[in-house]
């Protein structure tokens, strides 16, 4: 009886042009509908390499800009350089995250894992330097 | 009888599923397209992904706190009043830096290439890009000794001040990074030059490949926070 539901909830989430949640059986789903060209654990397949030429001149240009916002110390104000500079070191990070490690063409889990890390580092951090900010000037 | 939208009819896609889920057997081949051809088996894992490659994810997103604890400590220590010694005005060749940081980046793409050249069994050129980012990294620690014994010479050393323990532990275990993945690659060139290293082992390629981008995106934010952003 269950397994009749989950079988109707499947077609109805086909027809309605989605793929349907599967608990148990997502990767069979997957391997079942996989591109011809997909290794294991892709959801897409990896980038040609001229991609990966046009992502390094992306991220080469972004570090030039880098680079001269830098040398605008004292021309523009302080904290608008401190946020092109993060804005722009985050387009970097994920520019090589994405790309080049594979996390928009690998299975979402690794994308997780990794985000969790990466997010909850400058968290911990910032909550610590809120706090020992305080109790080192004292 | 309702269909799926390829066309099949949802007792086949149940079957299929139900098969699959069943019998995850290890070394079962799936489907691979050109240049891929029944190389990669389906891990016969219960995530799906290979173990090695979830170890590794889950050793870099602890890494990730490792590093932002010695970011966090450089940015706590940096501008602390009464401390003798160089500041990091007085240090820092950001030109130099920049393109030390440029040839690290650089390397990325490098190693995106040899993963690539190997997954479609263009041995020849897997160990050419595998030769380069293993040198653009050894140019990267170069650098990286140029950078420390100039400081040095300008009287700033691990000990001299918080400025410089903070900044000399950061930048060396980073560089310690970079210097363990430069031996894995050259260890992957050793086993490709013996013949030992096969399209089927592209895997082994990708999770040092992972390491080495991970070691370039934590220069990434290191390159911003520590020389680039105001004083």
């Amino acid at each position: 009886m269950a397994d009749t539901e989950t079988e109707t909830s499947e077609i109805e989430a086909a027809e309605h042009g989605h793929e349907p949640d599967l608990p148990q059986g997502d990767l069979a789903y997957r391997m079942a509908h996989a591109a011809p060209n997909l290794l294991p654990g892709e959801v897409r397949a990896h980038p040609d390499p001229w991609q990966y030429v046009v992502v390094a001149v992306v991220l080469a240009v972004i570090t030039a800009v880098e680079i001269a916002v830098s040398y605008m110390e004292g021309d523009i104000p302080d904290g608008l350089i401190v946020v092109l500079l993060l804005a722009m070191m985050i387009m970097k990070f994920f520019l090589v995250a994405s790309w080049f490690m594979h996390l928009r063409t690998d299975q979402p889990v690794f994308k997780r894992l990794f985000v969790v890390g990466a997010i909850a580092a400058p968290i911990l951090y910032l909550v610590v330097l809120a706090t020992l900010h305080g109790v080192l000037a004292d | 009888m309702e269909a799926w939208p390829d066309g099949r009819d949802a007792a086949t896609e149940s079957t299929i599923a139900m098969t699959a889920i069943e019998q995850p057997s290890a070394g079962e081949l799936v489907p691979t397209g050109p240049g891929h051809e029944g190389v990669h088996d389906a891990h016969g894992t219960h995530t799906g992904v290979a173990n090695a490659k979830l170890a590794m994810w889950l050793f870099l997103s602890s890494d990730c706190l490792f590093f932002g604890a010695f970011i966090a400590t450089y940015l706590l220590y940096r501008g602390r009043a009464g401390q003798s010694g160089p500041t990091p005005q007085d240090v820092y060749n950001i030109p130099f830096t920049s393109v030390t940081s440029f040839i690290l980046l650089m390397s990325s793409l490098t190693m995106v290439l040899a993963l690539a050249a190997v997954q479609r069994g263009d041995y020849r050129r897997f160990r050419i890009w595998i030769m380069a980012t293993a040198l653009f990294g050894a140019t990267f620690i170069g650098g990286q000794i140029f950078e420390f014994t100039e400081f040095t010479r300008e009287g700033l050393n691990v000990s001299t001040n918080l400025f410089g323990s903070s900044f000399f532990i950061l930048t060396g275990i980073h560089g310690t990074h970079v210097l363990v993945g430069i031996v894995w690659l050259v260890s992957l060139w050793g086993l490709s030059m013996q013949s030992r290293l096969s399209q089927g082992d592209s895997e082994r390629v990708e999770i040092a490949g992972l390491y080495w981008h991970f070691v370039d995106v934590v220069w990434i934010v290191i390159f911003t926070v520590i020389y680039l952003l105001p004083k």
